[in-house]
């Protein structure tokens, strides 16, 4: 019994693993340029808010390049795991129409191919530390725990944008841009110390504001992440999974219907 | 190992559709006020033992290309009973299964660990599908720019890979060449021979009556005749 599930354990990680590998060469490409790719990306989504904010408005505040760096890598990952989701079935359509395969991992294959491309990503963060010259502390030991959380609340948000990009094919933009606003309905690109009163409680309901203070308290402030902050995002990632990911079991029976 | 077999006991496949004629899933039916049904099979029964080749002929809706989803297990049945026993090897779609992006290797790795192989073996066996599908440099150049014949040819190398007991064929086999269709052949009396199954669906009669001893004519997702391929062909052409 045990052996048949270990088994059954490694058969889906090498599907997991390959639909990866595949994902990664179809999107990003091969070679040495997939590097460059990855690494411009978090610039190309939003940089030009680290430059607004860091040359053009020249905003008062501790490091602010680096603030935004907090908030724009995290949500890359967010992002690039929406967009990619939202048409993870469509892009998988020939072999969904040919063979049977477990398509739960599709939504998870996609955020281990964000996954990737997002530690490529945390250059931005490293390069706007040395731009200002803030050293790195004890508290970067927090680091991988907020990346677990992270990379849960892209996971979770997954299987939901994989469903949307199948029923509502007409909205996936729509989608995307919501997701977008939702940057700017968090702490992105001021801090949440410099939002209003009315908007701090506000914001809080949002996940990205904990996990974006969770990146500033560990890179920019030196400190251990706010309990509040990783466990509200790692709430929300929960709920959501436990809410789309039976409804994405049963509707694969029912790809190959809708897909065409 | 136990003997291939295909049980389908008054299965239906249910298409659900919202007022631009969409077809939706169940969830999104559910939230809809407008939704219509129609059943691209219905009551359909008929069993398959080893060592037999059925094809499936019909005008073109008239279900064959369903049926052989479901039994790839790409459908489910929304009626009725399915079951069947042997790995199955499918190509089923213009496309063969690929990837346009990724190389002809590359799909031919991810299809392999698809269908149930470790990438181990799949990696192991990578040389041996590039042989087959005699695509020589062309295996490591992407599909997109491969033609429908050259597709067809790493799909069915892939799926002889996975050593079917159960093979299914979606008109795939008629994008192949003269001398490939020989191959086609050879493997799938072959797989007969040694107590497997060959269901394929297409309208190059002369091809599926020498691969397929009996046939089943689809109309109106229902088996409207079930017998010898050359006296279901016959009612066939008689009445398309």
């Amino acid at each position: 019994m045990l052996r048949r599930r270990v088994e059954a354990g490694r058969v889906r990680a090498d599907v997991l693993l390959t639909l990866t590998q595949a994902d990664l060469r179809a999107r990003y490409g091969r070679g040495g340029f997939r590097l460059v790719k990855w690494l411009l990306d978090p610039f190309a989504l939003l940089g030009i808010y680290l430059i607004l904010v860091t040359f053009v408005l020249d905003r008062p505040g501790e490091a602010p390049g680096l603030s935004l760096a907090c908030a724009i890598v995290p949500f890359q990952l967010v992002m690039s795991t929406v967009t990619n989701s939202t048409g993870a079935i469509q892009a998988r359509e020939s072999i969904i129409l040919n063979m049977a395969f477990e398509r739960t991992l599709i939504p998870a294959a996609t955020v281990l191919t964000e996954t990737f491309a997002f530690i490529a990503s945390l250059s931005l963060i490293a390069l706007t530390m040395v731009a200002y010259g803030v050293a790195p502390t004890v508290a970067l030991l927090w680091y991988p725990l907020v990346f677990v959380v992270n990379v849960a609340l892209a996971a979770a948000i997954a299987y939901p944008a994989a469903l949307f990009g199948l029923w509502f094919r007409e909205l996936r933009v729509f989608a995307i841009s919501l997701v977008r606003a939702m940057f700017f309905l968090a702490p992105g690109l001021v801090p949440l110390s410099a939002a209003s009163e009315t908007a701090h409680d506000l914001l809080q309901l949002n996940p990205l504001t904990g996990l974006f203070e969770a990146y500033r308290d560990v890179f920019l402030f030196g400190q251990a992440p706010g309990a509040w902050d990783m466990l509200y995002p790692l709430g929300v990632a929960a709920l959501l999974f436990a809410l789309f990911v039976p409804v994405f079991r049963a509707e694969q029976s029912q790809f190959a219907k809708v897909i065409e | 190992m136990n003997a291939a077999s295909v049980e389908v006991d008054g299965v239906g496949v249910r298409f659900l559709f919202d007022r631009y004629r969409r077809v939706v899933s169940p969830t999104i039916a559910r939230l809809r006020r407008h939704v219509t049904e129609t059943w691209g099979l219905e009551g359909v029964s008929f069993s398959v033992g080893p060592g037999e080749g059925v094809a499936l002929i019909g005008p073109s809706g008239s279900g064959k290309t369903t049926l052989l989803r479901l039994l790839a297990g790409v459908l489910t049945p929304d009626a009725g009973r399915l079951t069947v026993r042997g790995q199955v090897g499918s190509l089923l779609s213009v496309n063969a299964g690929l990837l346009p992006m990724l190389t002809g290797r590359e799909n031919a790795e991810l299809l392999g660990v698809l269908g149930g192989l470790r990438r181990e073996q799949t990696r192991a066996r990578l040389d041996a599908v590039r042989a087959e599908s005699r695509l020589g440099d062309a295996f490591d150049r992407p599909v997109s720019a491969y033609s429908q014949g050259m597709r067809a040819r790493v799909g069915f190398a892939v799926a002889e890979q996975l050593e079917p007991r159960i093979l299914l064929l979606d008109e795939v086999h008629e994008a192949l060449d003269h001398e490939f269709r020989n191959e086609v052949e050879r493997r799938c009396e072959a797989i007969l021979s040694a107590g497997g199954i060959v269901v394929a669906a297409g309208h190059d009669h002369p091809m599926l009556a020498r691969l397929c001893s009996r046939a089943l004519l689809m109309r109106g997702g229902k088996i409207a005749a079930d017998g010898d391929f050359l006296s279901v062909q016959s009612e066939y052409v008689l009445d398309p």
